[in-house]
């Protein structure tokens, strides 16, 4: 015979109580009538305890039992087939904050995807974004170093020498007028601080036939005075680089005709390439 | 806090990543969901293939679900949807045509397993479980049973039992509480291994 010790039957009793009142408190939360924090920790029980999981599924048996749903068949076996079917699916989001040990199962369904994803997608889309902007940026400055000296020539310049704004003539002097940052020439005196911008007439050269028409040069002049050197020679590129064929062009064109007009381009476009390599 | 908020407890634990949270809630509703879908279908395994189905959406849709509305009634909304989509594809689906249906004994051949192939065991066996439940609701003593029967019949919250009853809220829960426990332990009883044994026996 065994004795049984008064601390043993206090003991499961009070496992006994402990036991009941968890499923007085299973019962409430599965009519929704448990508070919230008792409701979580439930919860998470459940998710452990198979023995729990039963009666749950029984207690909603008992109801469907007493409302005899007509037709409806009294058995798991829906939830067996739905859980069978969904262990090829991927658990959601972080399982082990959810004390799931038994997930591990991840396959690269749909859904998954979409969820890594576009958490992948939320943190890497600024830094894509920013890498991107920022090569666009270095590419742009390092094409427009190799594109003539004017940083060595504003470094070298004296102050309130740096730039000298000068009127280049072409062969009809007065229709043209190009805005051109160059060295401080004799006859051509340097501005001071507070002077008038001077224009200048340069002798006429072969390199005056790529000049820009004078009213987009006088443009660029008038609102070149607080734009940067670099945003001043961009301009004057893209007048230049409009500007597809000169005076040359045309009476290369009248005397040469139509057959030599394949060497006049690439004449011209060299002639183009060349100014905007020696461009300011 | 409602059955929704219950519910919602379990929704998040899924969206966190607890997969059987959602067998929980797959348990607690599949008989509702069933009965819901046979309003679009007779055929109760077809009923049932839909209602599998519609859970699985749900599973997978449940990234999505914010809460806004009851877990039951967005599950509901897909059931409908799922039903209405079968029914659908089941007009498009070329069999329809190659039945002959002015045949009468094909036609009643074809009727009779569209809309009774429930096999004679499962049904004898919710019967047999419907006949204890409502056995063990009869032997209950008049409180529990009223409890009871208000709660899962008429569907009042505990608050409107108590008032229905006159007793505090408590007093209802645990009136509730004891008369499903004593319909567990007949049903226990009966099926010694609880439903694991049923779904073997069905």
């Amino acid at each position: 015979m065994k004795d049984e010790r008064p601390e043993d039957r206090s003991q499961e009793d009070m496992g006994g109580s402990r036991q009941v009142e968890r499923d007085s408190q299973l019962s409430a939360m599965f009519d929704g009538e448990l508070a919230s924090a008792e409701c979580e920790l439930l919860a998470r029980r459940l998710t452990r305890d198979d023995a729990l999981r039963g009666q749950w599924s029984r207690y909603a048996l008992i109801g469907s039992a007493l409302r005899a749903e007509r037709g409806v068949k009294l058995h798991d076996k829906v939830a067996r087939r739905v859980q069978s079917a969904l262990t090829q699916d991927p658990a959601y989001g972080d399982s082990s904050s959810a004390d799931v040990a038994a997930i591990s199962t991840r396959s690269s369904s749909d859904a998954a995807s979409a969820s890594l994803d576009s958490r992948w997608m939320r943190f890497a889309r600024p830094v894509v974004g920013a890498s991107i902007a920022a090569g666009v940026a270095a590419v742009s400055i390092l094409w427009l170093r190799t594109q003539g000296p004017e940083p060595e020539l504003l470094a070298s310049a004296p102050a309130g020498e740096s730039i000298v704004l000068t009127a280049q003539a072409t062969d009809t002097a007065a229709d043209t007028i190009i805005a051109q940052a160059v060295q401080p020439q004799p006859e051509s005196p340097p501005v001071s601080n507070g002077e008038p911008e001077r224009y200048s007439t340069p002798a006429p050269s072969s390199q005056t036939n790529m000049a820009p028409p004078a009213h987009f040069a006088n443009y660029v002049v008038a609102h070149s005075e607080y734009s940067g050197p670099l945003a001043r020679r961009l301009a004057l590129l893209g007048i230049v680089g409009t500007e597809s064929q000169t005076d040359e062009e045309l009476e290369a064109d009248a005397a040469a005709g139509a057959a030599t007009q394949g060497a006049v381009q690439g004449g011209v476009q060299g002639g183009v390439r060349g100014d905007i390599d020696n461009a300011p | 806090m409602t059955v929704e908020e219950s519910d919602l407890v379990l929704v998040k634990r899924v969206q966190r990543g607890d997969k059987s949270a959602f067998d929980l809630l797959v348990r607690k509703y599949q008989h509702k969901v069933v009965k819901l879908v046979l309003r679009y279908v007779r055929n109760p395994a077809e009923a049932e293939d839909i209602a599998q189905e519609a859970f699985i959406k749900a599973y997978r849709a449940l990234p999505q679900f914010r809460g806004d509305s009851a877990f039951y009634t967005w599950m509901y909304r897909i059931a409908i949807n799922t039903a209405k989509n079968q029914l659908a594809s089941r007009d498009r689906s070329p069999i329809a045509y190659d039945l002959d249906l002015t045949d009468p004994e094909e036609s009643h051949s074809v009727q009779t397993k569209l809309q009774d192939p429930d096999t004679p065991e499962g049904m004898a066996l919710t019967e047999e479980i419907r006949g204890i439940v409502n056995s063990a609701i009869e032997g209950l003593p008049e409180e529990l049973k009223t409890a009871i029967v208000l709660r899962e019949l008429d569907g009042l919250s505990y608050e409107e039992i108590a008032a229905a009853m006159e007793c505090p809220v408590g007093t209802v829960r645990s009136r509730i509480f004891r008369a499903r426990e004593a319909i567990d332990k007949r049903l226990r009883e009966v099926f010694e291994g609880g439903l694991g044994r049923t779904e073997e026996m069905v």
